[in-house]
């Protein structure tokens, strides 16, 4: 069952272009919804709308059986919210902070001490539990604004960048909770920048640019929709840019003093071949063929501007 | 209402919680600024007569609580906007003017001991007796309303930059050239023309005519005057509150 419905959402600030042009996705029970976009592409201004903080100029959401734009109270009350900025808790104590926002939305006494304790414990952070906001670190904040969210969560749960800070292992503990909500029957919307975390944690993926849902499917089939199964990464052993000619080759596109070319795996030998024949001509210092990854494929579709941009985007 | 209460009840912890350490430096520095107008002032003017002194001990706890709603409370606002506790309250299920509610409730509390301190010192200082009556509680109160309201709604709508301009101004104007502290006859007519439509002249009034109660009572035109500055500050503060752009 969608938990929400978004129906070509448009949403245009005054003086400004359309922050949302037109978007459509669902998000149902028990899943994780990836939304992947670069900056500016619409994600926010999106989730405010959902959340009743902003109005859409048109297009109607449905969360949890109820409207958003209409009653925007009803809508905080179905849908917890991790922002992407630092949750303040100065003066504050991670038990406290969690506590007081799973009462705040709703839960009793006991429940939210119940429920504090065991996330507390799940994402490790007990150590700081106790510690005031101002001494924690930037990770154990975010951790702790995740627990504040997943502690009594409502039927629809927004995270925006929800690991940043966060230090690997952590990452794990909180990807956990995270499928932990989806699997008791929640729709959680995750809304990141990390490719590589969406693929492995999203369910659904729905790829945002310019303010409009440009690709929706799983990871796989996300894969599977992008030219080519495999690329050529070559590194090029001087200024001098090589040509890559080779039965089966895609258009080449060259980031800094790489080159990579995508190919279908039926012209892996003719690649491999082309590629040997480059380094022993001493115009490459190395390649590597591999399979195409879902960076490729999210920068395939959010591309244009320079290529060397959007990787150097990517790396850092 | 059970919910209102509640919710209420958590945000007011919430912001206890959080201004938990900088509660009693705001609560050190309204004493200060309190029974220093009082001290200062009577430094200022050598020879105090009853009425010169008993403008300086009524008009203490009403600049102090000017300064408190139309400074501290706008600027908390202002921290609470970058910081993004702000939006974050503001995305919560909780009724909005819960939230106001709870941020009005321990700002107007902050300002109780700065209040009857300074008011304590100026009846030692310069040895009046005050004749409180029943309004004192209802006028300081409305003040301190009126002030809050006010400077949430200049929070809620201006830059924290402006707001900060504009609470600066304030702290001036009220210290310096409102007949908070001195009456208004004293300031040029065209002065007092402007001090007839600003708030600050019938708070120092109510204020005054309540703690100190002249025969025939205190006048009702302040009260009113507040209470119509007071729903304006709500209504400006409340609509920001439910604002979606």
């Amino acid at each position: 069952m969608a938990v929400l419905e978004v129906d070509h959402l448009v949403k245009r600030y005054r003086r400004g272009p359309r922050a949302n042009d037109g978007v459509t996705l669902r998000a149902e029970e028990g899943e994780v919804l990836g939304l992947l976009g670069h900056n500016g592409a619409g994600k926010t201004t999106l989730i405010n709308q959902v959340v009743g903080l902003a109005r859409p100029t048109s297009g109607t959401i449905r969360l949890a059986g109820g409207d958003p734009v209409a009653d925007p109270a009803s809508a905080r009350a179905a849908c917890a919210l991790m922002p992407q900025s630092q949750v303040p808790l100065d003066g504050i104590t991670p038990r406290q902070a969690v506590e007081t926002t799973a009462r705040i939305r709703g839960a009793p006494r006991q429940r939210a001490r119940a429920r504090t304790g065991d996330l507390l414990a799940a994402l490790d952070i007990e150590e700081w539990a106790d510690t005031a906001g101002e001494h924690l670190s930037g990770g154990v904040r975010r951790l702790t604004a995740f627990a504040m969210t997943a502690a009594e969560p409502g039927r629809l749960v927004i995270m925006d960048e929800p690991t940043n800070d966060v230090d690997p292992v952590r990452r794990r503990l909180l990807w956990a909770q995270v499928r932990a909500l989806a699997a008791g029957g929640r729709a959680v919307l995750l809304v990141t920048h990390n490719v590589a975390e969406a693929e492995r944690s999203a369910d659904r993926l729905a790829v945002m640019d310019s303010g409009r849902v440009v690709a929706e499917g799983t990871p796989a089939g996300l894969r599977a929709g992008v030219a080519g199964d495999l690329r050529l990464d070559l590194l090029m052993a001087d200024a001098d840019a090589p040509e890559v000619a080779f039965a089966g080759a895609g258009r080449p596109h060259r980031v800094g003093r790489r080159i990579i070319v995508p190919l279908p795996a039926d012209a892996a030998d003719a690649a491999l071949a082309c590629a040997q024949r480059l380094r022993a001509a001493g115009r490459i210092e190395e390649f590597a063929l591999t399979p195409v990854s879902l960076e490729d494929v999210y920068i395939g579709l959010v591309g244009g501007g320079s290529e060397e941009g959007h990787h150097g985007a990517l790396a850092a | 209402m059970a919910h209102w209460l509640r919710s209420y009840a958590l945000l007011l912890k919430w912001n206890v919680l959080g201004l938990r350490l900088m509660l009693p430096f705001f609560v050190a520095v309204q004493v200060v600024l309190s029974v220093g107008i009082v001290v200062g002032f009577s430094f200022l003017v050598p020879d105090l007569d009853r009425t010169a002194a008993l403008y300086l001990s009524t008009g203490a706890p009403t600049v102090n609580l000017v300064l408190v709603g139309m400074v501290l409370t706008p600027n908390g606002i202002s921290t609470k906007k970058q910081t993004g506790a702000f939006d974050h309250q503001r995305a919560l299920p909780v009724p909005r003017l819960a939230l106001l509610a709870a941020d009005t409730t321990l700002w107007i509390a902050a300002a109780v001991p700065g209040v009857v301190a300074g008011l304590g010192v100026a009846v030692l200082r310069f040895d009046i007796s005050l004749t409180i009556g029943w309004t004192a509680v209802p006028a300081l109160l409305l003040v301190a309303l009126t002030c809050t309201t006010l400077g949430y709604a200049l929070a809620y709508t201006a830059t924290p930059m402006v707001t900060a301009l504009v609470a600066q101004m304030v702290v001036f104007f009220t210290l310096m050239f409102s007949p908070i502290n001195f009456p208004a006859d004293r300031l040029p007519e065209w002065f007092q023309a402007v001090h007839a439509v600003l708030p600050f002249a019938p708070m120092a009034q109510a204020v005054r005519e309540s703690l100190a109660v002249p025969p025939g009572g205190p006048a009702v035109l302040p009260f009113a005057v507040l209470a119509a500055y007071c729903a304006l500050g709500f209504a400006v503060s409340y609509a920001a509150m439910l604002r979606r752009p």
